[in-house]
């Protein structure tokens, strides 16, 4: 009787072992960051900024609108997530990119050491 | 003289609110539904391990700090992530398009039910949408109460790092400059161009204090209405009561004096004489406090009412004129630090005394350029801040806790549960030292705006901003409260303690008036600004813009005379 081909098969890999060796720089970066303690510092320093420049109050006021419009039991967090993180995201003000971006730059440079 | 009016049916609302039948928690879904039958509270109890409570009252699942939570699907760690209450699996949720919390719910049976990792918030995996329990966010709740920071002068932490919001703030008056008082003299005619109403009250030897409060009185438009609508019959009141002594029988006839038309200082002998009568300890000469008089004479005008109406204590609201006018609940919490529980006590109030304190600008570790000014300046808003803060109880005041069954330190925190149609706010200036036998006044400034919105230190705020995106329903739900005031009388104080003097401003059809015994002057915003307050008089700002239509109705007669009013308009 001919063998079955799956027994000559090799064992399926380890699913974390198979991640590490797929991990690109900007993950690597990402576990840093987190692992450091930095990224939850630099979300409580956008979250500042966001409420002190109203952005936070102008997207409520967007997904209050759009709940509106739709109806209020027609509405799912994943539509809202859908329909305003777009216009989130070009809403941000130049200034807190900036800032954050410069914070990024010094953690890379404290970590690179 | 006594003016006739027609009488107008002006109700004031018993009932200033009603419970909103429509509100209601949200509906669970029926997959929600099935796993509370199944599974009831252990899940929502068995988190509480995880749960991690950040510095500005956010509760989030606590990420182990060297392993982070990636999906069980794809391995990701972006987007949201959903933690499984049946088996405790991570799945993520980027986009509508690669939603594996939904997955995850297709591919295990009964796992429907997941818990939003970064806002510690339920979340149903089949209707791929947030959904509601208040058993869920109650035990959240506590512990986010047990985790909070310590500090010294037992101030909530978590409040201190407020964060300074884009909002209209008042411009600081720094070096006011007494505008020029338009001064009038004292003859009739040119007193025409005042409103209905104002009369200067004579100062019977350091009555001072009562002349003030009746002032702010005499305009508070619901009473004004009340009085002037004949609603306090002196004739039928003689005729019920035995004690032939009414205050409220004397304030109306103030009331009738004030507003005859006749502008010649009016002397409340009288009203002096049957408030003496009743305060046996305060008749004298010497100088009283305007807001010990303000407060005994809302006591007696409800004991008389109460004496006359209702002989048998009545559950319940009172409906006496004086608490229908000042009559607020506050609601107190007190939690145990130790376990988490909170007992819910409402005190009925006809006052908010409020702790002068510097206004505590933002403190937070970024700098705030804006604000710096206000840092040093007290406010009104600030008071009413410290006021709703929570409080750390000090050890030697440990209150019994039902749920320890001992005396347990406690954090105590006040807000206001229902508002009354006049906000009489006090400020504590007089501070008594039981220990040194000593009493000081403080001076300090204190700022305080014309127009005034309470809504966050309403019950339902004060919660609310304590314990974030919690849902639980309140007994009655307060959105049709209405909670904008307006100032309508300030009574101030000048001096030192043993020999100050009180004078009230009023404001009437958006002019000032200031009430100095018995001179009557118009003055401009600027020098009521720069007043030191006292006692702030607030009105629903419906009813003092109702109160300056009518004001505007009725016209006075040009030459001063005795008033005589024309049909009303309105």
């Amino acid at each position: 009787m001919r063998r079955a081909s799956s027994i000559n098969r090799p064992p399926t890999p380890d699913a974390e072992v198979d991640q590490e060796q797929e991990l690109s720089l900007q993950e690597i970066i990402n576990i840093k960051l987190i692992e450091s303690g930095e990224k939850e510092r630099l979300k409580e320093l956008l979250r500042e900024r966001l409420i002190e420049c109203g952005w936070r109050d102008e997207m409520k006021a967007q997904c209050r609108a759009f709940t509106r419009k739709r109806g209020r039991n027609n509405v799912t967090v994943d539509d809202l997530v859908d329909v305003i993180t777009p216009k989130g995201r070009a809403s941000v003000p130049d200034s807190v990119k900036a800032e954050l971006l410069q914070r990024i730059r010094s953690f890379l440079v404290s970590a690179a050491l | 003289m006594n003016v006739q009016i027609k009488e107008k049916h002006l109700s004031i609302p018993i009932k200033m609110f009603s419970t909103n039948p429509t509100y209601t928690n949200p509906k669970p879904c029926k997959h929600l539904a099935d796993y509370k039958l199944i599974h009831g509270l252990n899940g929502y109890n068995s988190l509480q391990k995880s749960l991690k409570t950040t510095p500005d009252g956010r509760t989030a699942m606590n990420r182990d700090q060297s392993k982070i939570p990636r999906c069980s699907f794809c391995s990701g760690y972006e987007g949201r992530m959903y933690f499984c209450l049946i088996c405790s699996s991570v799945s993520c949720c980027s986009s509508s398009d690669s939603n594996h919390a939904f997955l995850h719910s297709q591919t295990e049976n009964g796992h429907e039910i997941a818990v939003d990792m970064d806002r510690a918030e339920l979340f149903c995996c089949v209707c791929c949408d947030q959904v509601y329990d208040p058993d869920f966010d109650k035990s959240v709740m506590i512990k986010q109460i047990l985790e909070m920071p310590r500090n010294n002068n037992g101030m909530d932490l978590s409040k201190e790092k407020s964060i300074k919001r884009r909002k209209l703030v008042s411009k600081v008056i720094s070096d006011s400059k007494i505008s020029k008082e338009l001064v009038l003299r004292m003859d009739r005619g040119s007193k025409s161009c005042f409103p209905w109403g104002l009369r200067g009250l004579n100062n019977l030897g350091n009555t001072c204090f009562m002349n003030s409060v009746l002032q702010a009185l005499l305009h508070a438009p619901p009473l004004r209405n009340y009085f002037l609508s004949d609603r306090h019959d002196r004739e039928t009141c003689r005729k019920i009561s035995s004690d032939r002594l009414c205050l409220s029988c004397d304030f109306d006839a103030i009331f009738s004096a004030v507003f005859s038309g006749d502008r010649t200082p009016y002397s409340p002998a009288q009203f002096l004489y049957s408030w003496w009568q009743h305060s046996a300890n305060l008749a004298s000469y010497e100088q009283q406090d305007a807001h010990e008089f303000f407060i005994s004479m809302l006591d007696r005008i409800h004991e008389k009412e109460e004496q006359v109406r209702r002989p048998n204590k009545d559950d319940g609201d009172c409906f006496c004129i004086a608490h229908r006018v000042f009559a607020g609940l506050l609601r107190s919490d007190v939690t145990c630090t130790t376990c988490g529980f909170t007992s819910t006590t409402y005190d009925p109030c006809v006052d908010i005394s409020l702790d002068l304190e510097p206004s505590n600008g933002s403190s937070t570790e970024v700098a705030d350029k804006s604000n710096k000014l206000s840092q040093n300046i007290s406010t009104l808003l600030g008071c009413l801040d410290l006021f709703t803060r929570p409080e750390r109880l000090g050890s030697d005041q440990k209150l019994h806790c039902e749920h320890c069954q001992e005396r347990r330190d406690s954090l105590k925190q006040m807000s206001i549960r229902r508002l009354p149609l006049v906000l009489c706010l006090h400020i504590k200036r007089f501070e008594h030292s039981p220990i040194r036998k000593m009493s000081r006044k403080i001076d300090r400034h204190l700022q305080f705006p014309f127009s005034l919105d309470m809504a966050p230190y309403l019950s339902s705020s004060i919660l609310r901003n304590r314990f974030g995106n919690r849902i639980f329903t309140f007994e009655g739900d307060e959105s049709d409260m209405s909670t904008d005031f307006e100032l309508f009388a300030v009574v101030t104080h000048s001096g030192i303690l043993e020999s100050g003097h009180y004078v009230t401003y009023l404001r009437l059809r958006n002019q000032w008036y200031k009430c100095d015994d018995a001179w009557i002057t118009h003055v401009s915003e600027h020098t009521v600004r720069a007043s030191q307050g006292y006692l702030m008089y607030y009105v629903q700002k419906m009813l003092y813009y109702k109160a300056s239509e009518e004001m505007n109705c009725l016209l006075m007669s040009p030459r001063g005379d005795p008033f005589l009013p024309t049909a009303e308009c309105c």
